[in-house]
């Protein structure tokens, strides 16, 4: 299992790629499953994604012609979510939800961001402890402080830690899969860049000196001293 | 006006109603007026570690629902001079009181003694909402191991979020044997995740069994080593300047190898 959060609804999941949001109906449900799904799962969202646009992934076309149209304009009605396509999931290209042991991947996609060029970042002046979760889905976030095991920090972008990051990390979110999680002393339980999930070389003891993480080769999240960007 | 001090630790086990029976009585000892407080509605163990279960005769339940005055629900100590029990009900459970109880009940006690301690009960929900409703101040008991420091971590979170400050913290049940062969964590390591101030280190001290058995709190055995190390956190909390000394007894050799193994 991929420990992602957007996995604890897995009949309707949300979901950011390279090229914006993807809304992913897994097949075999009826269009009342489909709505209360997409409820719950845009509910879980702690921002407003008003005006934003979605691609809807059917993973087979169950669900007929009239009944996705009932969902565009529900989606817009409801969330001001505006749908840009509906991919009907003929088997030849199956949207990535499928979990891999340790690191799990998807298939990149066109235009999204490539540089942290013009992106925000935000300044946070304290530790995350255990069980608080900081997150700036628009940009990169700097912790001026430690983050602490069963702590989480999620950024769009890039995240710098200027002390011990102990807990979990989920850099580019936004789909940047040039995102880096950059700590003083790396001792992570979890690391996230995009899509990619690492455990295993995670869990590390701290080196003592600063590290970084970024999607090496064959979207492996590799971990190396950090000299300078 | 007096202190009000909740003692807390989220994890359970980890020494809070020893901590709380210790200090409360080490304050006494020092000719501080106390209130020992058990927030541990439905679970309560404070007034067996003090040795006072026979003479619980109304609980802060009563007085929540207006049964007795506040001065009679405490229990007067048996051995030491301004020390009281406020005992927690056996009968209900946590969430029969409200966060207002406890805090009109600390602001009542705060203009007659000078400290009033909380003991806290285990978890982060009602039961320690309750206890650290009416608190200036924290003191959060944690034992050095991952799981009791990763709670702990959480309950300084949602303490600062409450603006209870200070937060002191409290090692117990520290082993000198065991950090130096390197199975335990040592000072410098729980103090660098946490990141609070330390009031004091107790050591591990099989007399703490004992005492709770016994209805004695530790601190009355002069020579034990928990007993002086929560006298010397009661003088730390009178305002007394106190150094915390060093237990981690190393050798040459180990501070050798320690130097070797850090700089590597």
């Amino acid at each position: 299992m991929v420990p992602n959060s957007t996995m604890v609804n897995s009949t309707v999941v949300l979901r950011a790629y390279k090229d914006g949001l993807h809304l992913i109906i897994k097949p075999h449900l009826s269009i009342a499953e489909v709505e209360v799904a997409i409820q719950q799962e845009i509910s879980r969202m702690n921002r407003s994604l008003a005006g934003a646009t979605v691609q809807i992934d059917l993973k087979s076309p169950t669900l007929n012609d009239e009944e996705i149209d009932y969902l565009r304009s529900k989606l817009r009605e409801n969330y001001d979510l505006i749908v840009r396509g509906v991919d009907l999931g003929d088997d030849s290209a199956s949207p990535p939800i499928a979990a891999a042991p340790t690191t799990h991947t998807i298939s990149q996609r066109a235009d999204v961001p490539s540089t942290r060029e013009g992106e925000p970042s935000r300044v946070v002046p304290y530790t995350i402890r255990s069980g608080q979760i900081e997150e700036f889905p628009q940009g990169s976030l700097i912790i001026y402080g430690d983050v602490n095991s069963g702590g989480e920090v999620r950024a769009g972008g890039d995240i710098v830690v200027l002390g011990t990051l102990r807990g979990s990390a989920r850099a580019g979110t936004n789909g940047r899969l040039s995102a880096v999680i950059i700590a003083m002393d790396f001792a992570p339980l979890q690391l996230q860049i995009g899509n990619c999930v690492n455990r295993s070389t995670a869990n590390q003891e701290s080196r003592g000196y600063p590290e970084i993480a970024r999607i090496g080769e064959e979207n492996v999240i590799i971990i190396e001293k950090f000299v300078k960007f | 006006m007096g202190k009000v001090i909740v003692v807390t630790s989220g994890k359970g086990g980890v020494g809070k109603t020893t901590s709380a029976a210790n200090l409360g009585t080490a304050l006494a000892l020092l000719g501080k007026s106390v209130v020992l407080v058990d927030a541990d509605v439905g679970l309560r163990n404070l007034d067996i570690v003090m040795g006072l279960e026979s003479r619980v005769v109304y609980t802060s339940m009563d007085v929540i629902e207006k049964e007795c005055e506040l001065n009679k629900a405490l229990v007067r100590d048996r051995r030491v001079n301004g020390l009281m029990l406020l005992a927690a009900s056996q009968k209900n459970n946590k969430d029969d009181m409200q966060p207002e109880h406890m805090k009109a009940i600390c602001d009542n006690l705060r203009t007659t003694y000078d400290f009033i301690l909380v003991d806290s009960p285990a978890g982060i929900e009602r039961g320690f909402r309750n206890a650290s409703a009416g608190a200036d101040e924290a003191i959060v008991v944690t034992t050095p191991d991952v799981s009791a420091i990763r709670d702990a971590d959480r309950i300084i979170g949602l303490l600062q979020n409450a603006e209870i400050e200070p937060i002191n913290l409290v090692i117990n049940r520290f082993s000198p044997q065991l950090v130096g062969n390197g199975s335990m964590m040592d000072q410098a390591d729980v103090l660098d995740i946490l990141n609070i101030d330390l009031i004091g280190v107790v050591p591990e001290d099989s007399g703490v069994i004992t005492s709770t058995n016994r209805g004695i709190p530790l601190v009355y055995e002069d020579g034990s080593p928990g007993a002086q190390a929560y006298m010397r956190i009661a003088r730390r909390l009178t305002g007394q300047r106190i150094p915390i000394p060093d237990l981690e007894q190393k050798g040459l050799f180990s501070s050798l190898l320690n130097w070797f193994t850090k700089n590597r």
